[in-house]
């Protein structure tokens, strides 16, 4: 069983969309399983649109609860909190602010009157449900919370054990934007990374960053160059980049206005209007995802190989070893 | 007096964050062409790039800027004062980043929330706590002005928020009438450490089914946190959702509405600024400027009222 993770630095590149055009393209051939692990904003449910089947809920971090009848307002908890989450207002009584608590338990340890606990709290959901591709697997963060890496976490662990109950030989994830937590949960041990990258500056500039990630965590990764006819200079800044950095530059899709409305009608869940994307074959968007996506199972079909440390990393080891 | 009011609130330093729950709606395209723009006008403008695991906004200006360090403490446990067979450290790490292996507490730094538990909890004092480089923050006053304040998480580093907040804490090193912070996509931790304080929220959004739910998510978050909000509709025409409608019904100002053309995004792609570089792009802004200024001014006598 593969792990394939569509991911890009930058927001807005075309995960959801290419994620559910190879989706729809695997499907046709063999089960598979689709993860989303955008978990602060899902938006593949809804390109698939999923029908919910099993809901649980994620508990996050604790939070902190003060007994305000054991409560002295001796101040010691104060010091101890490093998020200034905690003040002791005119009551005397300490006051912890939810959004700054990060729930270490440090005021806890530190107040001699026990009156501060921690309890848990339910800061999401996975859920689980089937779609026009199949199993789908994702999870919904709640607006602010924190912990969205373990959340991302379970998403994976759950596709992989639905996949391997079922005999799907393929988990899809479309992973979230950035280079941070949630992002190196989603990638981490995965089998391979397919960045989509947009051609402008910072359609390039992110995507230096999540080829350092990915190949620092190991990760195989190629290159999808989205909306590629959206800037002439940019693309061909963006082909070089991929020369200079030995990046496998998979295939180019052209802007297509065509499929935005698609998969929108098939996100509103109008089935009368919704043209299945298969239909859709003469639209030049889809048709060099279809291409893509066949390059993309032979890449997954090849036998995995130890790769060489990068010469991306090998740099960042050396600025790590210098700057601490 | 909405003019007065506005003034008075600028001159105590007015605060916008601009965000989405979606990624790619155009909230770097928003935030910096309204900083020039409101700069040149003569005000003291910073313009913070909060989005730190992909921050963008240095690409559009050319500033020199000064580089500092951002760093957190993690902790170490010498073995000549760690004894054998304690776990108080690793029995108060809620975060799961120590583990005992051979008797001796080993550290997950990708894990550690640098709460100082651990340090708090050890019997015999022995956990130290070392610095330790998550990334760094530029800083600089590009040609017309505008300072521009920029942090950079490191690549393979797990937490964006301690980057966050070492970002708007370095702006406030210099006075500004009016703060921009360019917020990551989502609406999790580096959302709040961005949105947090904010005088406005400007969330901006696209007119898809994507675009409404992720806007729908944000909104949510911004009542949490008692944010006064607006909206910012960026490529209309690409998609049928009815985002005023939606604003409507939520009694949220839409201040602006960008249209979709390829223009606009060829500009972008090059690193040009729509406010030099497209015919409309001066009017959009001003415009917006325009709508944020007599939005906040009402807020604030609502709020006085």
């Amino acid at each position: 069983m593969k792990t394939l993770v569509v991911a890009s630095g930058k927001g807005g590149t075309g995960k959801t969309t290419l994620s559910a055009l190879f989706a729809h393209f695997s499907s046709q051939e063999r089960p598979l399983v689709v993860a989303d692990c955008d978990v602060e904003a899902s938006n593949l449910p809804l390109a698939l649109r999923a029908e919910v089947t099993s809901r649980e809920a994620f508990a996050g971090s604790e939070k902190v609860v003060v007994d305000e009848d054991l409560c002295s307002g001796c101040e010691r908890c104060l010091d101890s909190c490093r998020f200034d989450a905690i003040s002791i207002l005119f009551d005397g009584i300490a006051q912890v602010d939810e959004w700054s608590c990060e729930g270490c338990g440090a005021c806890a340890t530190a107040c001699r009157h026990g009156a501060i606990s921690l309890e848990p709290c339910q800061a999401g959901e996975l859920l689980g449900g089937e779609c026009s591709t199949g199993a789908i697997v994702f999870g919904q963060l709640q607006p602010g919370q924190d912990l969205s890496g373990k959340l991302v976490t379970s998403v994976r662990e759950r596709a992989k054990a639905l996949a391997e109950a079922q005999g799907a030989e393929l988990v899809l994830v479309d992973g979230p934007p950035g280079i941070g937590c949630p992002v190196i949960a989603s990638i981490s041990g995965a089998d391979g990374v397919l960045a989509v990258a947009e051609p402008s500056l910072s359609g390039e500039h992110d995507l230096r960053r999540l080829v350092t990630l990915a190949r620092q965590l190991r990760v195989p990764v190629k290159v999808v160059l989205n909306k590629s006819d959206l800037s002439a200079e940019a693309a061909e800044r963006l082909r070089a980049t991929c020369r200079e950095e030995e990046l496998e530059l998979i295939g180019e899709v052209p802007f297509d206005e065509e499929l935005l409305p698609t998969l929108e009608r098939m996100a509103h869940g109008d089935v009368s209007e919704a043209k299945p994307v298969t239909d859709i074959e003469e639209s030049p968007g889809v048709s060099a995802a279809r291409s893509i996506w066949e390059r993309i199972e032979n890449w997954l079909a090849e036998p995995p190989q130890a790769r060489p440390a990068s010469k991306a990393l090998i740099q960042l080891s050396r600025t790590r070893s210098n700057g601490s | 007096m909405v003019a007065g009011d506005q003034a008075n609130r600028l001159a105590e330093g007015f605060t916008i964050a601009v965000a989405s729950g979606k990624g790619g709606t155009g909230k770097t395209l928003v935030a910096t062409n309204l900083a020039l723009l409101v700069a040149r006008s003569g005000v003291r403008v910073t313009l913070v790039d909060c989005d730190v695991e992909a921050p963008n906004d240095h690409l559009f200006f050319r500033v020199d800027a000064r580089t500092a360090v951002v760093e957190v403490p993690i902790p170490e446990a010498p073995a000549e004062t760690c004894p054998s067979g304690c776990s108080a450290c690793r029995d108060k790490c809620r975060f799961g980043a120590i583990r005992i292996l051979g008797g001796k507490p080993t550290i997950f730094p990708e894990l550690c929330h640098s709460c100082g538990a651990c340090v708090q909890a050890c019997p015999n004092g022995a956990l130290r706590e070392r610095q330790m480089r998550v990334g760094e923050i530029e800083s600089g006053h590009e040609s017309e002005g505008l300072r521009l304040v920029t942090g950079r998480l490191d690549i393979g580093e797990a937490k964006a928020p301690p980057v966050i907040r070492a970002a708007r804490r370095a702006a406030e090193d210099e006075a500004a009438e009016l703060t921009i912070l360019d917020a990551p996509p989502g609406a999790a931790c580096s959302a709040v450490a961005t949105l947090r304080g904010a005088d406005l929220l400007l969330l901006v959004t696209e007119p898809t089914a994507f675009g409404l739910h992720d806007l729908e998510l944000m909104v949510e978050l911004a009542r949490a946190l008692g944010l006064p909000t607006a909206v910012v509709l960026n490529r209309e025409g690409t998609g049928s959702v009815d985002i005023a409608g939606y604003c409507d019904s939520r009694g949220l100002p839409l201040l602006a509405r960008i249209p979709f053309d390829r223009g606009v995004a060829e500009r972008y792609a090059k690193g040009d600024l729509l406010i030099d570089s497209h015919p409309e792009g001066g009017l959009w802004f001003s415009s917006l400027w325009q709508a944020i200024k007599s939005t906040s001014a009402r807020t604030a006598r609502e709020t006085a009222a």
